[in-house]
Parts: structure tokens; C-alpha cells; sequence
């Protein structure tokens, strides 16, 4: 009896195991196929993207990850700093309004800045005709693309340094100021000393979010990896190298993804509680000067941008708004929940099992199914197209027909790719709420005679609920505005409003382009409130909505 | 030496201390006792200079730090040391570095023999390059001590020091604790709600009872 129990488990858990891997896999399938690319590789092609290109390719990655790294890590942190410990007029709404940048996509961003401040934009024209300034190329050059970075991505490194000052002792404050210290030397030996692992995990998914962008760089005509992989597919017709040149930005990504494990294992929480006291008041003028800084911060990454979408969108609302936008809705909304459906279900799949947590295996091919969310979207594309020619390569070898009609678009292919790409973010959220079915939950109410369908309706789901709805929001905003692997993989007829903006603004169409824009910004920001219910809703239930500790997306 | 004078502490418009005067005599040791709530931890972060009150005026050794509520001197620069309830020792600085944060101007040798003499002084020889989570509560307690002496504050303020230890060390702790501040010749005001360690540690204590300060000792 106990013999048979025991192999019935065994075959169960046997089971279990198999189709978590094969899951697990599946999903992580472009990150292999890429590194494979390396097997039969295309050496005329890729000699002459390594000689002519891959220098100034590595040469100007590195300057925009480098300036734009340097310039999240010194704001993000300042206005984490000044929000968290000084008390200055309008701190409490700027420490919220800081943000709403998380609610504009980059590019979108991005094609505001060149429309105002392009040579024809209002900004140079008012230069040339009032100041008779000669104007300057806002392309040419990294300064202006970094700073755009800089102003989409330091909420990032603003959100984990602020968590961080939270939680730091006010008493270790406090001694520091009786022991003679000033406000700048109890910042740069005891607040940045604490924070600097949150504020380097923070750097790290920026410099992640930086080298996975397409369409900043893409509006820039800046060349990075991502636009180099695009080119290699789209101008040379060279799967093989653009595959190549992904699984470079696979190892870098891989770098920064060890680098970030290992910085938010060191961001211990030094206190539990919340602290709410500001030890420094400003007063007088330094006061006004910290609200003036922060408020233009504010002003020129969220409130600016979006008064300059709307007047644009106003003016050209007549001209732009049509049918076509009830096809592009569409598509945008039917790619974004078929997405949202399967990465859930999968997610759930993947993070349900109890027998994940005692199996060395299914954790690590877990872990590998959820690297994508490092990873660009553009490697996703790229691999799984080269996985696809490669498949249609052996079946014509063997007498079959060729595949390759699944790469000029194929639903598909691009849902995968968004999984690939996005099932971290549902996979921690349910993996979260998975944490609070604890086996004797389990086994009380089988004692006390429920079925399993009365286990899972009672006790499974209204657990489950708050993850499954907060990893689908957070994956419905990020398939929403996603572009390099739409771009590439998106079947004919099927232009998301991200693609809209994308090719709009691209062909400097900026006032047309904002109304795509702002319906994306609008709908984004409709899914953000909800979450933020949500997360409300459940902190004051004790429940975690997200595993803070490994989603980057909690915002 | 110390004279408060007419302290008065509100919380939300209901006043929870008043009339609070005290003065101290160079090294004596006070003992401050009182029930959770009736303001003597306030009473001691405004002595510091971290928190301001409805009124009262603090004067050290002759130079007036607070009127009538307002901080004159802050708390960066009033010479006062504090030890806190939970110690608030810097986790990512070792022992020595701790106790040099408050004495970093003086020259490296000067710096290492006023580390030197002072864990001596507080008996925890040999544990300067370790770090704090290191420590016991009674090794991390001493070191609180150590560091706020370091600077030779003309006024130490003891915000419930030995609430985090047993029974048995607690009272091991607070004799050595004594020695040390009479040994120094500190000014030394201690918060407590346990009388009898009021009693022992202290040369005078008083009472917050009913909003105002009794003099018990």
C-alpha cells in the first residue's frame, strides 16, 4: 500500500517535473537558439559587421550606458534623498508625481524632446529668430539621447534608493548629527553607504532597460546593439548575424542580470518600519531651491511632455483620428490579452507546484525561463526567427517544405516572443501570492471534507487572485507599449498603436503621432491606477501583490 | 552646569509635560523616570537638539542652546552625546570606525589612541575591526557608550540603554556604565521606567507623574 502511494507520487511528481521543464524551455528557447547561432555561423557577413561596425557599435553602447548610468545614479538618488529626509514645500505630492515618467513609454518621450527641440522644432526656431542663435543637431552627438535616457529611466534608481533611505534607522541619523556631522557628510558616510546596493540594483535594470531600447536610439539615428541586430535582418537580410550580434547582448545582459542579483541580495532592509520623520527641514531659500529642482525634474519628464502631447493631439485629432484607429485599437487590445491569457495560465503552471521547491533542476530552468524580462525584445525576435529557419532548413533536408512563411508574420511567433519576454513579471506576481498557500491551508480543508474543486474554488483562486490580477496588468502595460519584437515579428495588417507612434514619429510626424500616444499613455496609466488599488488593497491585508524582491516592475 | 527651565511639551494641543525644571551639576547623573507617553524621551531629544517643544530653555555650562522652545545651537553643534535604545551603531562601519565618526578631526595618531583608550575604558579591547551584527547586545551596547564619549560631550543623554538585555546583564551593564561616567566626570541624564536601575545607576532621579517632574532621590 504504501509501496504504491509512494510510486503513484513519484509518477505524479515525475510528470509534474516534465511538463514544467518542457514549459520552462520553450520559453526560454530564444536565449538558446541565439547562442547557437555561433554553430553555423555566416563568417562573410559577420567579418564585415566585426570590422566595420562592432567597434563603433561597442564604442558608443558603452558611452550611452556610461553617461546615461552616471546620470540616473546622481538623480534618481538626489531626489530620493531629498524627498525621503528633508522636509521642503510640496514634498509630499512631487514624492508621488515623480513617478508618472513610468507611465510614458521611452520612445514616446523621445519623439516629444525631437519634436520641440529638432531644428524645427518650436525651441530652436524661438532660439534662431529671438536670440539669433544658429541651432545645433539634437541628433548629432550622445548628449541629447542620454539625457532623454536619463529623464525616462531615473525612476528606477529613484524608487529602490527611496525604498532604501525609508527604511533606514532615523536614530542612525540622529547620532550621526550629535556626533558633529553636517547634512552632507551623514549622506555620503551613512545614507548612500546603506543604500548603495538598491541604488546599484536600480542602476542595473536601467542599464538593462538602456541596451534593450529600440526606439529611442531607433528616433536618435543612434547606433546601438539592438539597431544593429534590426539592420542585420532587415537590411542585410542576415538572420545568422543578426542572431550573432543578439547573443552578444545576451552575455552583457547576462552580466548585468548577476551583477543585479547580486546588489539586491546585499540591499538589506536595516528597519521594518517606515520612517516617516524628516531629520532635516530646509528653510528660507535653500527650501524653494530643493522644491524648484525637483519640480523642474518633474515638469521636464512628465508634465511638459504630456501638455506637449495634448496640444499636439488637438491640433491634429481632426485630421488623424479615423476608422483606422478602431483597427489598430483592435489589434493592439486583442495581441495584449491573448498575451496577458497565456502568460498567466503559464505563469500559474510554473509557480503552482510545491514540488519546484525541493527539485535543484526545476529551479534553475525556472529561473532560465525568466531571464527574458533582461533580455530585448529584439533577441527574443531574432531567435525565435532563427529558430524558425533553421527548423525550415532540416525539414527541406529531409524532403519537407520550407517554414519560413512563419517568419513574414505569424500571431504565433509574436505571442511567444512577448511571453518569452514578459512571464517574469506574472511569474513573480503569482509566485507571490503562491507563497500564502501554505500546506496546512491545504490540508485543514481537507480535514474538514472539501473536494479538490471546493480547494480550488475556496481556497486556491481567492488566494491566487490579487497576483493573477497584478502580474496581468503589469504584463497588459508592458505588451501595450512593447515595439522591437512587434516590429519585427508582427504579422501583416496587425500595427499596434506602438507601432503607429513608432513609424509617425520616425518620419518626424510628431503631431500625428500623439494621438497614439496618448491613447496608450491614457490606457497605461488607467492600468497603473488599478494596480496601485490593488497593492493598497492587499498591504493593508499583509499580502504581498509582487515579490518585491525580484520584480523590477513593481512601480 | 545644566538648567532647563519651564519645559512644557504638547502633542496634538494636549500637553503632556510641564513646568519641567532641572538643574545638573558637572558629573552628576540623573535618572529619568516616567510611564510610556508622558514626554520624558521628548524631553531628552529636545535636551539633544533633535526635536523642538512648545517651550522651555536649555543653558549648558553658561551658553544657551534653547529658548522658549526654539533651538539656538542644533544638534550637530551643542556638544551633547546620546546613547539610544537601540544602540544605532552604523552597520556598515567596524567598532573603531564607529567611535571615530565623532572625532574625525583630529590627527590619526590622536584618533587611534582615543579609540584605544576608550575601549579600554568600556572593556572591549580587540574587537575594533569587527562589525557591529557581530557583536552581543551588551558588546554593541558598550560600543554605543564608547562613541558617544568620544568626543568628550560636555552632556550625555541615555535614552533606555539596557531595555534590550536580560535581567542579569542589565544590571551588570548599567554598574560598569556608572564607573565609566564617574570615572570620566560626565554630565549624564538616563531615561528609564524602571526605578530601581533609577535608583542604583543614578546620584538624583525624578518622576514625570501627572505632567509634572517629582523629585524622588
Amino acid at each position: 500500500m504504501f509501496i504504491s502511494n509512494a510510486s503513484l507520487i513519484m509518477q505524479k511528481y515525475f510528470n509534474t517535473k516534465i511538463w514544467i521543464s518542457v514549459l520552462a524551455l520553450l520559453i526560454a528557447l530564444p536565449i538558446f537558439v541565439v547562442a547557437f547561432s555561433w554553430l553555423l555561423p555566416e563568417h562573410e557577413l559577420w567579418a564585415h559587421f566585426s570590422e566595420n561596425l562592432l567597434h563603433n557599435l561597442i564604442h558608443s553602447t558603452v558611452i550611452l550606458l556610461l553617461g546615461v548610468g552616471v546620470g540616473v545614479t546622481l538623480l534618481g538618488t538626489i531626489l530620493a534623498y531629498l524627498v525621503v529626509m528633508v522636509e521642503f514645500p510640496g514634498r509630499k505630492w512631487l514624492e508621488w508625481a515623480l513617478f508618472l515618467p513610468f507611465a510614458i513609454p521611452a520612445y514616446v518621450l523621445a519623439f516629444v524632446y525631437l519634436g520641440v527641440f529638432d531644428y524645427s522644432g518650436y525651441a530652436q526656431v524661438w532660439m534662431r529668430e529671438t536670440l539669433g542663435f544658429s541651432g545645433f543637431d539634437i541628433r548629432s552627438g550622445s548628449w541629447a539621447i542620454i539625457l532623454t535616457f536619463i529623464l525616462v529611466f531615473y525612476p528606477y534608481v529613484y524608487m529602490m534608493a527611496r525604498a532604501s533611505f525609508k527604511r533606514q534607522k532615523i536614530n542612525m541619523i540622529e547620532a550621526s548629527k550629535l556626533l558633529g556631522a553636517s547634512p552632507l557628510k551623514t549622506f555620503f558616510q551613512i545614507s548612500f553607504p546603506l543604500a548603495r546596493p538598491a541604488v546599484a540594483a536600480g542602476l542595473l535594470v536601467t542599464l538593462m532597460e538602456v541596451l534593450a531600447d529600440f526606439g529611442v536610439v531607433g528616433l536618435f539615428n543612434y547606433d546601438t546593439f539592438t539597431t544593429a541586430i534590426y539592420s542585420a535582418w532587415g537590411d542585410y537580410r542576415s538572420i545568422e548575424v543578426a542572431a550573432q550580434l543578439a547573443s552578444l547582448l545576451v552575455l552583457v545582459a547576462f552580466f548585468l542580470i548577476y551583477f543585479e542579483k547580486k546588489a539586491r541580495g546585499q540591499a538589506k532592509y536595516y528597519s521594518t518600519n517606515v520612517c516617516n520623520v524628516k531629520p532635516y527641514q530646509a528653510s528660507g531659500i535653500i527650501a524653494w531651491l530643493i522644491t524648484l529642482f525637483v519640480f523642474g525634474v518633474f515638469m521636464l519628464s512628465f508634465a511638459m511632455p504630456m501638455l506637449q502631447l495634448l496640444i499636439w493631439g488637438w491640433e491634429s485629432i481632426a485630421q488623424e483620428l479615423s476608422a483606422k484607429y478602431f483597427d489598430l485599437f483592435l489589434s493592439t487590445a486583442i495581441l495584449t490579452f491573448s498575451a496577458v491569457a497565456i502568460t498567466i495560465v503559464i505563469a500559474i503552471i510554473l509557480a503552482l507546484p510545491r514540488c519546484k521547491q525541493d527539485s535543484f533542476w526545476l529551479k534553475n530552468v525556472i529561473q532560465l525561463a525568466t531571464l527574458g524580462y533582461a533580455l530585448p525584445g529584439s533577441v527574443m525576435a531574432v531567435g525565435l526567427l532563427y529558430g524558425i529557419n533553421q527548423i525550415s532548413v532540416i525539414n527541406i533536408y529531409f524532403g519537407g517544405t520550407s517554414l519560413n512563411h512563419l517568419i513574414f508574420g505569424s500571431i504565433a511567433l509574436l505571442l511567444l516572443a512577448y511571453v518569452s519576454r514578459f512571464i517574469a513579471i506574472a511569474y513573480n506576481s503569482i509566485e507571490a501570492s503562491a507563497q500564502q498557500i501554505k500546506p496546512v491551508l491545504t490540508q485543514s480543508a481537507r480535514l474538514l471534507g472539501a473536494s479538490q474543486t471546493r480547494l480550488i474554488s475556496s481556497i486556491y483562486l481567492p488566494i491566487l487572485t490579487p497576483g493573477i490580477l497584478a502580474g496581468g496588468l503589469l504584463v497588459a502595460v508592458d505588451v501595450m507599449k512593447e515595439l522591437p519584437a512587434t516590429y519585427l515579428l508582427r504579422p501583416f495588417g496587425w500595427d499596434t498603436l506602438a507601432i503607429q507612434v513608432y513609424e509617425l514619429s520616425a518620419e518626424g510626424l510628431f503631431e500625428r503621432a500623439a494621438i497614439p500616444a496618448l491613447i496608450m499613455v491614457l490606457f497605461g496609466s488607467v492600468l497603473m491606477l488599478i494596480f496601485q488599488v490593488l497593492d493598497k488593497k492587499s498591504s493593508s491585508n499583509n499580502i504581498p501583490l509582487v515579490n518585491e524582491t525580484e520584480c523590477r516592475h513593481c512601480r | 552646569m545644566l538648567t532647563i527651565r519651564n519645559l512644557s511639551i504638547k502633542y496634538n494641543k494636549k500637553t503632556i509635560l510641564q513646568g519641567f525644571n532641572l538643574e545638573l551639576a558637572h558629573g552628576e547623573i540623573f535618572a529619568l523616570l516616567g510611564d510610556s507617553g508622558s514626554g520624558k524621551s521628548s524631553a531628552l531629544r529636545f535636551i539633544a537638539g533633535l526635536d523642538e517643544v512648545h517651550s522651555g530653555s536649555i543653558v549648558l555650562n553658561g551658553k544657551s542652546l534653547s529658548n522658549n522652545g526654539q533651538h539656538q545651537v542644533s544638534a550637530e553643534n551643542r556638544d551633547v552625546g546620546m546613547v539610544f535604545q537601540d544602540y544605532a551603531l552604523f552597520p556598515h562601519m567596524s567598532v573603531e570606525k564607529n567611535i571615530a565618526f565623532g572625532i574625525h578631526h583630529l590627527s590619526k595618531n590622536k584618533k587611534n589612541a582615543r579609540i584605544k583608550e576608550l575601549l579600554l575604558l568600556v572593556d572591549l579591547s580587540g574587537v575594533e575591526k569587527k562589525y557591529p551584527h557581530q557583536l552581543s547586545g551588551g558588546e554593541q551596547q558598550r560600543v554605543a557608550l564608547a562613541r558617544a564619549l568620544a568626543p568628550n560631550p560636555k552632556l550625555l543623554l541615555l535614552d533606555e540603554p539596557f531595555s534590550n538585555l536580560d535581567q542579569k546583564h542589565r544590571e551588570n551593564l548599567a554598574n560598569q556604565v556608572k564607573d565609566i561616567l564617574k570615572k570620566t566626570s560626565t554630565t549624564a541624564i538616563l531615561v528609564t521606567h524602571d526605578e530601581a536601575e533609577a535608583n542604583k545607576f543614578s546620584d538624583r532621579y525624578g518622576i514625570i507623574e501627572q505632567q509634572q517632574l517629582k523629585d524622588k532621590k
